[in-house]
């Protein structure tokens, strides 16, 4: 008879290590009290549930705590590739010298305007999409498929795509439409970087919101939304005295998940404003003051450090609201 | 206070070619509490549904207070629905909920806060008012429901099985409460259900329906007494009328062997009609257990003490097959399971046409 040793009380595992045979040890737990039984079974069901999962946790481990600690370490450094001297432990003082650094202080800016932006926005067309995709019409599968298409491109296609096919003055599409207009072709990436960069993280994020206040919508119970007919309501108002109210906490969850993601944007920015001024996010500045070429790792890492803060603040929030909805729908 | 008229009202549903409601001619004078009944399938929510103007109705048309409504929306009907599942707003407190069609309707909202005020004391629900929907029980969630409907005093209550979430017993009790509340209202009301003895509890009259089709509609004495066919005479009542397909031999019934005395008004109607096989119905408390051995003989299967009343499944041998015939007793029973008893008739037998129909 195998026992796993994680499953026996100590006092059992004492007896499998002095070689005495396990039926021993059973008849040994007969005698034992009812309750010591029930606990011992108990330990075995939590280990049953835990084990499963212990792959997954070490490996996240490795790829993103360890990383994170490294991080960590190098912020409180001087660390910089381009100057022969060894590394010095210089404390805190990466992260006093950031209130002073307009560079910092402008991509931190950037990051906070475009990831309000886009997600508001993104917010917004995903759930005049979902009113519409919520009612039964011919196509309406292949429609909901269509429409979420966008989520499913690459970031980096999805910013060659518009940079060229739509930004781009000479082949771009919207240039095309205001010259048919008799208006002068503008190279949209150049004189509104942000705003490029927000419209193709909308373009991509639309389908995603959509999706959650779809599912909230879907989730109604109908005979509310005929009720409210009966008792005198109007299509509008049965949207904002009902339906809306409801979808408060997909709005919040969509909110959040959509802002833990792009306020990490990098690939769009690459790709459709490169190093141009006046869309540079903090991750983007991160990677330009380190592999970007300023090779300046301990500064660039106490940048990354505060982005992970700030999201860690966002995702606490986030599961906060999460949880609410769970136990509201229980 | 209203009068409904449904005339030859359908309800088709889209990639159907059965009605889910058909023609139905149906009158509902003012004040009077009906009921729809039938089983599952049978549209009877459907043709509220068409009332309240939730479903669009094919053919024909409904009436209310002589106004043609047909093709009017639910909001321009004046007419309250309590849906099964209450369909509470789940955002809105209880008083929010209670005034939600008077705040539709531009009531000011002084008024609105007394309307509501007053429903809630008709209901016991005035220490609720500032509760959400999800913090009250199964009980007061169904008495916000009828108050969101009394508020707004319409001219018709509808009904859609609003008690068949409650517990048994709290079925029982809200069913008198509902019915007192609608005669002291004197509202018209229409109610949906699929409970039998709900039906004949509450109604003034009961329509029977089965296959979208309308099968009687009556008081519910007249329809216990005097079924018009097969159906509604196996609906109502329980437990069920013993009924028992029959082959008529020398113009005459047997039951188990036993000849059958009909009234003679019913031998006439009877052999008016073609035919052999015949349904013939006895309901349980219409059989009595014989001392002297005459009558029907059988075997007890099954005994349901009740303590005020039982009733005894007994097998009998009709026309080379077995069937069960269910009879009532008064009180407490002697016989048990295993018993060898003879039956016999007491009271007033039915007969069915081969087609169904009552003779």
């Amino acid at each position: 008879m195998y026992v796993r040793p994680e499953l026996v009380s100590s006092s059992q595992l004492t007896i499998v290590k002095g070689g005495i045979v396990m039926s021993n040890a059973v008849a040994d737990s007969g005698q034992k009290s009812h309750a010591d039984e029930v606990k011992r079974l108990e330990r075995r069901e939590g280990w049953k549930r835990r084990l499963p999962i212990l792959p997954a946790l070490i490996f996240t481990i490795v790829v993103t705590q360890i990383p994170f600690l490294f991080t960590l370490f190098y912020s409180l450094t001087d660390w910089r590739l381009d100057k022969p001297e060894p590394r010095e432990f210089i404390g805190v003082e990466n992260y006093g010298s950031l209130p002073g650094d307009k560079f910092f202080r402008d991509a931190a800016w950037i990051s906070v305007q475009m990831t309000v932006m886009a997600v508001l926005l993104s917010l917004i067309v995903g759930t005049l999409l979902a009113i519409l995709l919520d009612r039964k019409f011919f196509g309406q599968g292949f429609v909901r498929t269509l429409l979420i298409t966008p989520f499913l491109v690459m970031p980096v296609v999805a910013g060659f795509m518009w940079k060229t096919q739509m930004f781009g003055a000479t082949f771009g599409i919207l240039n095309w439409i205001l010259n048919l207009f008799g208006f002068e072709s503008i190279e949209f990436a150049t004189k509104y970087p942000l705003a490029s960069v927000v419209v193709v993280l909308v373009w991509q994020w639309s389908p995603f919101m959509m999706l959650i206040v779809l599912a909230g919508l879907q989730g109604q119970d109908t005979s509310v939304l005929e009720a409210a007919r009966v008792d005198g309501a109007t299509s509008f108002g049965i949207f904002r005295q009902i339906t809306f109210p409801q979808l408060r906490p997909f709005l919040e969850l969509g909110t959040l998940l959509g802002a833990i993601y792009l306020i990490q944007v990098y690939d769009h920015i690459e790709v459709i404003v490169g190093g141009q001024p006046g869309a540079k996010n903090l991750p983007f500045y991160i990677a330009q003051r380190s592999i970007g070429g300023g090779n300046r790792f301990g500064l660039a890492s106490s940048y990354s450090i505060i982005v992970v803060i700030a999201s860690i603040i966002i995702a606490n929030i986030g599961l906060r609201v999460l949880s609410g909805l769970l136990e509201d729908d229980s | 206070m209203a009068e409904v008229r449904y005339e030859a009202a359908s309800r088709i549903y889209p990639g159907s070619e059965i009605p889910a409601v058909n023609k139905l001619d149906l009158d509902i004078s003012n004040g009077e509490l009906l009921v729809l009944v039938g089983p599952s399938g049978s549209g009877k929510s459907t043709a509220l549904r068409m009332l309240a103007g939730l479903e669009t109705v094919n053919e024909g048309s409904i009436h209310i207070n002589d106004v043609d409504v047909t093709l009017k929306p639910p909001q321009d009907r004046d007419i309250a629905m309590v849906f099964q599942n209450y369909a509470l707003y789940p955002s809105m407190t209880v008083g929010e909920n209670m005034g939600f069609a008077l705040k539709q309707a531009k009531v000011p909202k002084e008024e609105r806060a007394a309307q509501v005020r007053e429903a809630a004391r008709i209901l016991d629900l005035e220490p609720y008012l500032d509760r959400k929907p999800k913090n009250l029980s199964g009980g007061q969630r169904q008495r916000v429901a009828m108050g969101r409907a009394i508020v707004r005093s319409p001219q018709v209550f509808l009904m859609d099985e609003p008690l068949s979430n409650l517990d048994a017993k709290l079925r029982v009790q809200t069913r008198t409460e509902l019915a007192d509340l609608q005669a002291r209202l004197g509202t018209t009301m229409v109610y949906v259900t699929h409970d039998q003895v709900e039906a004949m509890t509450m109604g003034h009259r009961v329509a029977v329906l089965k296959d979208g089709i309308l099968q009687q509609v009556a008081s519910p004495r007249e329809l216990y007494r005097r079924p018009k066919n097969r159906f509604v005479a196996g609906f109502i009542g329980s437990p069920a009328m013993n009924l028992l397909d029959v082959d008529r031999t020398d113009g005459q019934f047997r039951i188990a062997g036993t000849t059958i005395e009909l009234t003679d008004e019913m031998k006439a109607a009877a052999s008016a009609v073609e035919g052999t096989t015949f349904g013939v119905g006895v309901r349980p408390e219409h059989l009595k257990f014989t001392s002297d051995g005459s009558g029907m003989a059988g075997e007890v299967v099954v005994v349901e003490a009740l303590g005020s009343e039982s009733f005894l499944h007994v097998k009998v041998q009709h026309e080379g097959r077995d069937e069960l015939l269910v009879v009532h007793e008064a009180g407490d029973t002697d016989f048990g399971r295993g018993d060898n008893v003879t039956i016999a008739v007491t009271g007033p037998v039915h007969v069915f046409a081969p087609d169904g129909d009552s003779v």
